[in-house]
């Protein structure tokens, strides 16, 4: 399988805090990696530094053989969706312009199509009768299955999970684990920082463990979870199991 | 009593001039505003000043002195330069430095409904490929006017007491009306008593209305009217 991020030297810094302190990494095409760690460990900057949601201080990411750039970063970014904590749907329009918006504005794909597209897409989230709907009148659980779709949309090759349960009432959190578990057996590529050790055990094809500013380990989730090496993975772990 | 009356009528018929002249001001003012504000959010350092300096000078100078100096003291300088110019209609700088005026505020009142729209919403829209200005456009101005809606109606309220100011340039609207009445008749008490009245009877219905609007928006936060109608139908299904 080849590479479809590349993330070389990477280092970010806000001020005077040293956040992401070198990092290298690969992801393949079609893998699933969950990342994992303590809060602060700099896995949500790793996260926002792909698709340039923050500027690295140093180093480069390289997606689909590009590296990416000021002048890129929107073409790359339509090949590259993302879900986050807060949802962040756009509150004055309706669930299906929500989803429509991307495929219309930056895409150029007619009403008609996009809005066929958000519709088979609902259905698939199953949150066909809510196209209609306003984000406010949604449940958590319903408006983050309605970010999903927003992200499908674009039919992007890779998408970004920050933290996509964290917001979440507890009842809520399994609807929307279940949808992002069809996605990664559907083929795309997934970068998804959770807290949500028994997902990450389940789903990843690789779990990566950060903390503050290293990858500290990585492995597939029977490595990581059942025979973690490092003394700051198992001791992360003994906290959360 | 009549005569009390009587200078009501008088300055009354200075209301559609006054009228005319904060309306066409407040469009001007959003429009304007609405550039200046991109201007202070921009990336770029020299659009950025170019709004900072248009504002400070703007809110620095009371407005009757802008409007003397358009009106009056721009024509003189440029005859005494020998280009041979007049206002047509003294109405016309009037307006000007009203729309300017409001420009400036309703920048600063835009500019901080923009920043009160979450940071979130800029990403989600950036991280669907959008450029920034796209964004600007389709998700952060349209949430960030919402907000400041009621700020508007403020802005025009208090830009029809301050359009008062151009009765020293000669604009004839509800304020000179009076004052020729009284130049005409001594009747001053009753003039400007006339001409308070009038004021009022524009700003405090305009006021109500304002708060009206604020209430409604306040007990169904984030609901646009196509939002209430999905609510009602809701609501009947239910």
């Amino acid at each position: 399988m080849s590479n479809i991020i590349e993330v070389k030297g990477l280092k970010k810094d806000f001020g005077h805090l040293h956040v992401l302190k070198g990092i290298d990494e690969a992801i393949a095409e079609k893998e699933v990696v969950c990342i994992i760690g303590p809060s602060g460990s700099g896995k949500s900057t790793f996260l926002r530094c792909l698709n340039r949601l923050e500027i690295p201080t140093e180093g480069e990411i390289i997606v689909d053989g590009a590296v990416l750039s000021e002048k890129n970063e929107n073409e790359i970014r339509m090949e590259m969706g993302m879900v986050f904590q807060q949802f962040n749907l756009f509150p004055h329009m309706s669930v299906l312009d929500n989803i429509t918006i991307g495929p219309i504005e930056v895409k150029g794909v007619d009403k008609e199509t996009a809005k066929k597209t958000a519709m088979s897409l609902l259905e698939r989230v199953g949150l066909a009768d809510k196209a209609d709907a306003y984000p406010s009148s949604l449940s958590g659980g319903q408006k983050q299955r309605a970010a999903i779709a927003r992200t499908l949309a674009m039919n992007p090759k890779i998408i970004l999970f920050d933290e996509p349960t964290s917001a979440l009432d507890p009842e809520m959190v399994g609807e929307v684990l279940d949808v992002m578990k069809g996605l990664a057996h559907s083929g795309m590529t997934l970068v998804i920082v959770t807290h949500e050790m028994g997902f990450a055990k389940e789903v990843a094809d690789r779990v990566l463990f950060m903390d503050e500013g290293y990858i500290i380990e990585q492995g597939t989730p029977d490595e990581i979870f059942n025979h973690p090496k490092a003394d700051r993975t198992k001791s992360f772990l003994s906290k959360v199991l | 009593m009549d005569l009390y009356f009587e200078g009501f009528l008088v300055a009354l018929q200075g209301a559609p001039m006054t009228i005319g002249v904060s309306l066409i001001a407040i469009i001007a003012g959003v429009i304007l505003g609405l550039i200046l504000a991109l201007m202070k959010l921009s990336g770029s350092k020299p659009l950025r000043a170019v709004s900072t300096c248009y504002i400070e000078i703007i809110r620095g100078t009371p407005m009757v002195v802008q409007a003397l100096i358009l009106a009056y003291g721009l024509p003189q300088l440029l005859q005494s330069n020998g280009i041979e110019f007049r206002w047509p209609y003294l109405i016309i700088p009037a307006v000007i430095v009203c729309g300017c005026n409001s420009g400036a505020y309703v920048a600063e009142v835009i500019r901080s409904g923009i920043q009160a729209v979450d940071k979130g919403q800029m990403e989600a829209a950036r991280s669907l490929g959008m450029t920034k200005s796209k964004a600007m456009r389709l998700i952060i101005i349209p949430q960030a006017l919402k907000i400041v809606l009621p700020a508007f109606g403020n802005e025009f309220v208090s830009l029809i007491k301050e359009t008062s100011l151009l009765s020293y340039v000669g604009v004839v609207e509800i304020l000179r009306k009076g004052a020729l009445w009284n130049a005409a008749t001594f009747n001053t008490f009753q003039a400007y008593i006339g001409v308070a009245l009038v004021y009022m009877l524009l700003t405090i219905p305009l006021s109500k209305l304002i708060k009206y609007f604020e209430g409604r928006m306040a007990t169904d936060k984030d609901l646009t009217e196509k939002e209430a109608k999905y609510l009602e139908k809701e609501a009947a299904n239910a």
